[in-house]
């Protein structure tokens, strides 16, 4: 196999910092190769380097052995190099088929745009995923109304629709359910096989093996290990990505069985829980209870938990330590000391030009009184910074100055401070580093410890299978299958996800 | 390596020294008279404060976000300067009744626009600019017998008339407000909140911030600190007129974008405004002095406007 691409002691700074040190990366046709490493670590500025999103100082491209230079994305595509963003470029207002062929739209010869052809087009595109939406999709439906996943299938296509000789997936399976990932991947082994070279970026160290031919590993900036991914395991990998392997237990201990779980007293009582997604749920939460909610994407998992919290209008009862609530708004919810941690950071868990002592201060700054103090307030904010590991340059700097991994422990960090007893989680470790995913583990795991009760939503089956009590597997807004005790298995939780009916007791 | 990075408020408050000093320089300036130029200085500074109080409420809707604008603040500031004129007839005793009524109409305007604009989703644009013209409706009606009146002797003295020291009152009572909005935006949880609803909506709300409630609180203040507005105009001009408050409208929204407030809101201070406040009043009166035809005022206002702007987005592109 030869080397198509070849990038080499690659530095860049942004302002004092240095965000790429020594960033090596290498990649041949026909081959997938899996660039990991934590949050902040740089994976992402030596994929825009490749793409030609930014500019490197130092180092250089190879290209078929002979150097280049990308002076804006636009370059790159030329020659053959095309990325499916994690950060979703597309524009909602359009449609799927004028997304996808933008600038780059078929024309009759008298240039204007040839609109069967663009039809026909999507239209095969489209066929490639076939199937694992949830509603079929055509090339004409607006990109706005859809959900993440089918959004972020679109992105993929869009990348794939120019031919490129090599495809750069950054975090492309984030919000994809299993069944997409799956066609994904199926698809990724056809571009392997013409000849295309795809670089992987991703935080689940299963996709990587399972995808992965090859793999470099950056830590602060630099590459710090490269090889063939059959000669690697998966904790030899995550040692490399943070140094100190032993915050990696991703397994919670002293885990509560079925029948102790019985002694302890119930939390919370759902039932016939109806919006326009679900249909009629009923569940109990026993206090210091992790409930892990499954399922593959969309089933409505988010939608339960934002009823809970008063977000969305629902009918049917929610019953809190024998009392009957029905929160109208979020406030209602937070005054029962009940906290929520929404799946999309950016919009919806954070005020991103704002401070990060006003973002974990939020929810709280009527208990400061008028005027605030201020002194008191920071005091809080501190606190809480400590309390979560919080790296940052000062509580006054933007939450954007904050990596991933970080910006989420502000979404948590805020309703921390006011010791919420339920906890409803959306999601929380999506887009998350590996150490910052392992501190937050640990976290849940105390927070049970000390009676507080926690539901978890998570799209990340591992997760679900080493942390929770008890798991609920949601299908079409309605629970399918509990998952207790000995049956907490990776393979009863797909299983049960994809609605197949075998489920065994042991691994 | 530390960049030295300047507010835009400090950068429109440099910019209108450097102008103010360079004006010396003009055939017709104060030249090396520094009485001349201290007298200069107080008088913009206090024509200053009628359009930066006008402001204040413009800041705040703007702060608010989703398009938050207050296109009524014109009308509002010519009806409750009728009102407080009709009211008082130059009897100091109506003074204190007065202020009392044009907070309120003011308020009551501003609550309309917010239950349209939360409830009725009605973009903010539309509704404040449909709402200016009902007022407008309003005045004339009010108008139509010719209004009879008089302001109090005791506004007089304080608003336009030198109080201490050879400062006006109104410049005083400028400091006072300009502290009483920095508390109210600092230092109380509408404030911060406020900033919050600015940025973002969902993120709010999903931290119990009660966002049509914000909404229409922040309207009605709007509408009130206008009543405050026009009550003062008429504390100096001492007259009243059918478009009092008109000239008012867009320099205000101009002086919140000068004083660095992004206008897509969550980000912004009151003292900006401030500075906005004295940039454009300092500019209209420099060109004012040099005689420029009322053609060029405008273009040279309308230009130091996009210049500012264009500016404070670069800063922004730059820190990213």
């Amino acid at each position: 196999m030869t080397v198509l691409l070849s990038a080499q002691n690659i530095v860049k700074r942004y302002g004092g910092v240095i965000a790429l040190s020594d960033g090596n990366l290498e990649v041949s046709s026909g081959e997938v190769v899996a660039l990991v490493g934590a949050n902040g670590s740089g994976k992402s500025t030596l994929s825009k380097i490749i793409n030609g999103v930014v500019v490197l100082d130092g180092g250089q491209l190879l290209l078929d052995g002979v150097p280049v230079q990308f002076p804006s994305p636009q370059a790159a595509r030329k020659m053959g190099i095309a990325t499916v963003f994690q950060e979703l470029s597309l524009i909602p207002q359009m449609s799927i088929a004028e997304n996808i062929w933008l600038t780059r739209e078929p024309l009759h010869p008298t240039g204007t745009v040839d609109q069967k052809e663009v039809t026909e087009r999507t239209k095969r595109l489209l066929k490639l995923f076939e199937g694992t939406f949830k509603t079929e999709l055509t090339p004409d439906v607006s990109v706005s109304s859809l959900q993440p996943d089918e959004k972020q299938i679109i992105e993929i296509l869009k990348a794939i629709s120019v031919d490129p000789r090599i495809l750069i997936l950054d975090e492309a399976t984030a919000s994809l359910d299993s069944r997409q990932v799956s066609r994904l991947f199926e698809l990724v082994a056809t571009w392997k096989l013409s000849g295309k070279a795809i670089i992987f970026v991703s935080h689940r160290m299963e996709e990587i093996f399972r995808i992965a031919d090859t793999y470099s590993v950056l830590r602060n900036g630099k590459t710090v290990g490269s090889g063939k991914i059959k000669e690697v395991t998966e904790k030899e990998l995550v040692n490399l990505m943070i140094e100190k392997a032993s915050v990696f237990t991703h397994a919670r201990q002293n885990r509560a069985g079925a029948k102790e779980l019985a002694q302890k007293p119930v939390y919370l009582t759902v039932n016939a829980l109806a919006t326009d997604v679900l249909r009629g749920v009923n569940l109990q939460v026993r206090r210091g209870e992790l409930l892990g909610l499954g399922g593959l994407m969309g089933q409505g998992q988010r939608e339960l938990l934002r009823s809970i919290f008063g977000y969305i209008h629902y009918h049917g009862t929610i019953n809190i330590l024998g009392k009957d609530v029905h929160y109208r708004h979020p406030a209602d919810a937070i005054k029962d000391r009940t906290a929520f941690v929404p799946g999309d950071r950016g919009k919806e868990g954070l005020l991103y030009i704002r401070s990060i002592l006003e973002n974990i201060l939020l929810p709280s700054w009527k208990e400061f009184g008028v005027p605030t103090r201020m002194k008191k307030a920071h005091e809080v904010a501190v606190g809480v910074g400590e309390s979560l590991n919080l790296k940052m340059a000062g509580l006054d700097e933007p939450v954007s100055s904050l990596s991933g991994g970080n910006a989420q422990k502000v979404v948590i960090g805020k309703w921390l401070k006011r010791k919420p007893q339920l906890l409803l989680l959306d999601d929380p470790t999506k887009g998350v580093d590996v150490g910052t995913k392992a501190e937050f583990y640990k976290l849940l795991a105390n927070l049970c410890d000390e009676g507080k009760t926690i539901i978890f939503y998570s799209s990340d089956d591992e997760e679900l299978v080493g942390l929770c009590d008890r798991i609920l597997v949601m299908h079409d807004g309605n629970i399918r299958t509990e998952l207790v005790d000995r049956m907490i298995t990776k393979r009863n939780l797909v299983a049960a996800s994809l609605g197949a009916s075998e489920e065994e007791q042991h691994e | 390596m530390k960049k030295l990075r300047i507010s835009p408020p400090a950068a429109a408050l440099i910019l209108a020294v450097t102008l103010f000093l360079l004006s010396g320089l003009l055939p017709n300036g104060f030249g090396s008279d520094m009485s001349i130029a201290r007298a200069q200085a107080t008088n913009i500074v206090r024509l200053a404060v009628f359009l930066g109080v006008i402001a204040a409420g413009q800041t705040l809707v703007i702060i608010s976000g989703s398009e938050g604008i207050d296109l009524s603040a014109g009308s509002v500031v010519t009806l409750t300067a009728i009102l407080a004129y009709v009211m008082i007839k130059g009897n100091d005793s109506m003074v204190l009744p007065a202020i009392g009524v044009v907070i309120l109409v003011g308020a009551l305007i501003g609550l309309v626009n917010g239950i349209g604009i939360t409830y009725l989703k009605i973009s903010p644009f539309v509704m404040t600019l449909g709402m200016a013209g009902v007022v407008k409706g309003l005045i004339i009606i009010l108008n139509h017998g010719n209004v009879s009146g008089k302001v109090a002797p005791i506004m007089t003295s304080i608003i336009a008339r030198p109080v201490v020291f050879g400062i006006p009152g109104a410049i005083l009572i400028w400091v006072v407000f300009g502290l009483f909005m920095w508390f109210l935006l600092e230092r109380t949880p509408f404030g911060r909140n406020l900033f919050a609803i600015g940025v973002n909506r969902i993120t709010s709300t999903l931290s119990g911030i009660h966002v049509p409630r914000m909404n229409l609180a922040t309207y009605s203040l709007a509408g009130a600190l206008a009543g405050i507005g026009g009550f003062l105009l008429v504390g100096n001009t001492g007259v009243v007129f059918i478009s009092l408050g008109d000239p008012y409208l867009f320099p205000s929204i101009a002086a919140v974008a000068v004083g660095g407030t992004l206008l897509s809101g969550g980000k912004g201070s009151y003292w900006g405004t401030m500075s906005g406040a004295i940039v454009l009043t300092l500019i209209t009166s420099l060109l004012t002095t040099m005689q420029m035809p009322e053609s060029v005022r405008r273009m040279v206002l309308g230009g130091t406007l996009l210049m500012l702007i264009s500016i404070y987005g670069r800063q922004r592109a730059l820190r990213q």
